[in-house]
């Protein structure tokens, strides 16, 4: 008797469950809460040299088309040339631009031969060499930065 | 029991602390909470967390074997993912301050415990057993020792799930990138001398989500709380990948 009450209890259980799944009212949206706050969460070396290789190839591929337009003034006559050249030369904004993308450029293209080593050879595939092999590109990216500052300064 | 430490050898720490219980709160919030611990000896962030646990019963978190055997009470603290159990105070404690949060990316059931399902369904995806189609040995299927060392820095996994909610490639794609715990156990059972199963499991991981999303931020060995290498695992997976004949 009992389990009778409890069979036909649990199959009209199972009919309410079946038919509420149906019409999509037990599906409820997830709304739990997801904590992914990235400036609560340490990033160590290696991640934040990836991340900025990501960036900073972004921003290459961004100033890319100003490169190629100032080019195609540079080849359209001998004076317009000059007239780069000079305002190259007289305008320290220009100067700057141009060395923050060299920057950019020289630090994906470090951050991307790191990446070859690693995936080719695999170096740095240890925390202590990978993390050592980070600081060497950003220490590389340092001392070429310095040399194209120099270099575009006329310091 | 009562109160053994005399109270100069206490001093207090301030726990900030994430607090979220579905059935009250809108929104999760950080809850500070001031907690008496002993200066003349180091404990533990899950004891820290008892402690905390005393003033405010309502605080939720997992834990059972409290010596970083169970792989149950992986969390945030300050910014890194670990075990509370088997992390002391002393490693984590910055300027007097202990933040703990839940792990990151996955959803949070209640304060510090998160809903595991995803990490868990991406382990079954990568068939954590043997796999053996010959017919069974008269004794067990043995090794030796060489084949044994290859498993070394695989097995020890405790699935606590530091790693893979810690890489940003998993924080993205969960459901695609399997993440670095579950293939480490892929490459432990590729790497076995027993399993002969190795072409399908390299099959499975051929499509550029899987693995191919490991881009070596190594996030996952720097959590790591077996010192386990997940990163190493994964290239040579890849290597196995690139180098056999189709
Ligand atoms: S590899 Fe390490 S961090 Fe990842 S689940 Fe296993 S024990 Fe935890
Ligand atoms: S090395 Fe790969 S698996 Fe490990 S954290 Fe980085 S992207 Fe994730
Ligand atoms: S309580 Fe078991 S691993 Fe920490």
């Amino acid at each position: 008797m009992v389990f009778d009450d409890l069979r036909n209890y649990n199959e009209s259980a199972l009919n309410a469950l079946t038919k509420a799944i149906s019409t999509k009212k037990v599906i409820e949206k997830d709304n739990r809460p997801v904590n992914l706050n990235l400036l609560t969460i340490n990033l160590p070396i290696i991640g934040l040299s990836s991340i900025l290789h990501r960036i900073s190839g972004l921003a290459v591929f961004i100033c890319f088309p100003l490169l190629v337009w100032l080019l195609s003034i540079s080849l359209e006559s001998e004076k317009r040339f000059s007239d780069l050249q000079n305002s190259f030369q007289e305008m320290v904004l220009f100067k700057l631009v141009i060395f923050l993308i060299f920057v950019g450029f020289i630090y994906h293209l470090l951050a991307g031969v790191k990446k070859l080593l690693s995936e080719v050879f695999g170096f740095g595939e240890t925390l202590k060499s990978g993390s050592l092999l980070s600081w060497t590109v950003f220490g590389l990216t340092f001392v070429m930065s310095f040399m194209v500052l120099f270099k575009i300064f006329n310091l | 029991m009562s109160q053994v430490i005399p109270v100069e050898q206490l001093k207090s720490l301030t726990m900030s602390i994430y607090r979220y219980d579905p059935s009250v709160d809108e929104k999760p919030y950080m809850q500070d909470i001031v907690i008496e611990v002993p200066t003349d000896k180091d404990i533990m962030v899950l004891d820290a967390l008892h402690l905390a646990k005393d003033q405010e019963p309502s605080l939720s978190y997992r834990r059972s074997c409290r010596e970083g055997v169970c792989g149950s009470d992986g969390m945030n603290i300050n910014g890194k993912n670990g075990l509370a159990c088997v992390t002391p105070l002393s490693e984590v404690v910055k300027r007097n301050k202990l933040t703990i949060r839940p792990m990151p990316g996955l959803p949070v059931v209640r304060d510090l415990i998160v809903d595991m399902k995803q990490f868990f369904d991406q382990l079954e995806k990568v068939k954590p057993y043997l796999i053996t189609n010959s017919d069974n040995p008269e004794i067990e299927r043995t090794q030796s020792p060489e084949e044994r060392e290859e498993l070394d820095g695989l097995y020890e996994c405790i699935l606590c799930g530091c790693c893979s909610t810690s890489c940003p490639s998993f924080w993205w794609n969960p459901d695609k990138f399997l993440g670095p715990a579950a293939l480490l156990q892929s490459w432990r059972f590729i790497a076995d001398s027993r399993d002969e199963a190795t072409e399908e499991r390299l099959d499975a991981l051929e499509d550029s989500f899987s693995l191919y999303r490991c881009h070596g931020i190594m996030n996952c060995v720097s959590v790591c709380p077996k010192g386990l290498n997940p990163t190493e695992a994964i290239s040579n997976i890849r290597n196995k990948l690139i180098n056999r004949e189709k």
